[in-house]
């Protein structure tokens, strides 16, 4: 099976008795069993009751959002861009930007199996992938030996952390900058002096910013793992410009490592649309959340992902799990987790497509048939 | 940092407890994230996992706490009470909690706030609403 717990989207996991080879939190993806029901002003209803009313706050609403987008297949997500453009909603997804980057040929990329092959470095820049993305080390980034890298992590392979914290994956890398709260910007502008053989007047250690800035020059093929923080606390022409000046000197990528296992796929399928916003850190988007009359949370707990003073109007939330948002929601449709109690496809983080077999069976129907039936009756 | 600076937080035992000024900042945990899966958001082990701050040795002999001791943080954006954690390294005037709804209260991180002792109990996780200042 494939493991949906995080955007590695790792296809060699076994469930038969027991789940063999996922990480932490695929393990807990996988046989999580929460169970929720249906809900209508925080009373149990069927199902259809649900659907309904979640159509009937669709059809008043005069200003409604979609959020999320990032948890679920990417059929779901079209058939929710639909719904969304058949009734005039706006859709905000959460630190997709990097993806349009990308998408635009802005900045290099590569696949994973390419990083396992051909990286000799491989920065994680606002990023502890130890925590968020478990497998990315051992399977791609850091440890496993490569058609060019026989050698690993050993003798082939520097790792370099950048954060604002001494994360668990600081702890294994060779080289580490700590840099203090809201300093991306700043240490970013002063490696981008350092590659232009100027001394970068800052604060920071000039001679270790030289030296980081020597070992990326010499790298063949590098890689800049760029995470939530260091996208949302940067601004988005400085990455550009850094990635620029970087293979102005070198051979560098970048692969963002986001919350979502299926934000690429959004990402793209509403890549060069206009009517769509980019949360970041939540504060930016076409349409603000605090100005909505209907917000639709699609695979998506905003309130423990955004201070909850930020939403205002009716909520729908369509989510496999209970969420915090779910307490107060108006209406509440559990939904099939996709991957597990219900196929279908996503994209992996590096662009490549993944088939998604059911791997329980379930009697749960999933959010692209919720989206399906909301198309039909709103 | 650390300037301290009286309140009154309204009740006898912690009429005079200092506060001082810290940056919060978050951070993924990967107990954290498993105990939300597998027992869910309101379940007691995702809160003893989120409602945790991580403060420096010396930050915690200046507000005169210990590991398990409870703290108010408060920000502009609200407040919202934890447990105290030692950090194994040394960071002092940051502290650092787990992502998630309890953090949230403070605003977006990194974000200015102030710390003391507290003799309040953590705030459930549906309860946390009432902490926003607004």
């Amino acid at each position: 099976m494939v493991c949906t717990g995080c955007a590695l989207l790792c296809d060699d996991i076994e469930e038969n008795d027991c789940v063999k080879h996922a990480c932490r939190i695929g393990r807990a993806h996988i046989t999580s069993m929460q169970e929720t029901s249906p809900m209508v002003a925080q009373e149990i209803v069927g199902m259809d009751a649900a659907i309904n009313s979640a159509a009937d706050i669709l059809a008043d609403a005069e200003n409604p959002i979609f959020v999320g987008f990032g948890n679920c297949i990417t059929e779901t997500q079209e058939t929710g861009i639909t719904l969304a453009e058949k009734i005039g909603a706006g859709i905000q997804t959460f630190h997709t930007e990097i993806f349009d980057d990308i998408l635009d040929g802005a900045v290099k990329t590569c696949t994973l199996p390419e990083v396992r092959d051909y990286a000799d470095v491989v920065v994680f820049w606002g990023t502890d992938p130890m925590n968020t993305h478990p497998r990315l080390l051992s399977k791609y980034a850091y440890y496993p030996r490569g058609e060019k890298r026989q050698r690993g992590w050993e003798e082939d392979r520097t790792a370099i952390t950048i954060d604002i914290r001494e994360s668990y994956t600081a702890s294994i890398c060779r080289d580490t900058h700590m840099i203090p709260p809201h300093g991306h910007a700043d240490f970013m502008s002063a490696l981008m002096d350092a590659l232009r053989n100027k001394v970068p007047k800052t604060a920071y250690d000039k001679k270790r910013i030289l030296k980081l800035a020597g070992v990326l020059k010499k790298a063949e093929f590098g890689v800049i793992f760029a995470g939530a923080d260091l996208i949302r606390s940067v601004p988005r022409d400085m990455l550009i410009r850094l990635m620029e000046q970087l293979n102005s000197v070198s051979d560098f990528r970048i692969l963002p490592l986001v919350p979502g296992y299926n934000l690429r796929s959004i990402a793209t399928q509403l890549h060069g649309r206009l009517d769509r916003g980019d949360g970041g850190d939540g504060s930016g988007s076409s349409v603000d959340l605090q100005d909505s009359d209907c917000i639709l949370c699609l695979g998506f707990d905003l309130m423990n992902s955004l201070p909850a003073d930020r939403i205002n109007g009716k909520t729908i939330v369509i989510d496999p799990n209970e969420t915090l948002q779910s307490r107060y929601a108006d209406v509440v449709i559990p939904c099939a987790a996709g991957g597990v109690d219900c196929a279908g496809t996503a994209v992996r983080m590096d662009g490549i497509n993944v088939e998604l077999p059911q791997s329980r069976e379930s009697e749960r129907i999933s959010d692209q048939e919720i989206m399906r039936r909301l198309l039909e009756v709103v | 940092m650390g300037k301290s600076m009286k309140m009154d937080l309204g009740f006898d035992e912690f009429l005079a407890a200092p506060e001082y000024a810290i940056i919060v900042v978050t951070y993924p945990d990967i107990f954290q994230t498993e105990a939300k899966l597998l027992h869910g958001k309101f379940s007691e082990e995702y809160q003893d996992l989120s409602a945790v701050i991580v403060l420096d040795s010396e930050d915690l002999e200046k507000i005169g706490v210990k590991y398990g001791d409870l703290v108010k943080i408060s920000s502009e954006h609200g407040s919202v009470v934890a447990t105290v954690k030692e950090s194994e390294k040394e960071h002092p005037g940051i502290g650092y909690m787990p992502e998630g709804a309890w953090s949230n209260v403070l605003g977006l991180g990194p974000v200015s706030a102030k710390v003391s002792k507290s003799g309040q109990s953590v705030p459930a996780i549906d309860e946390l609403r009432m902490s926003y200042s607004n």
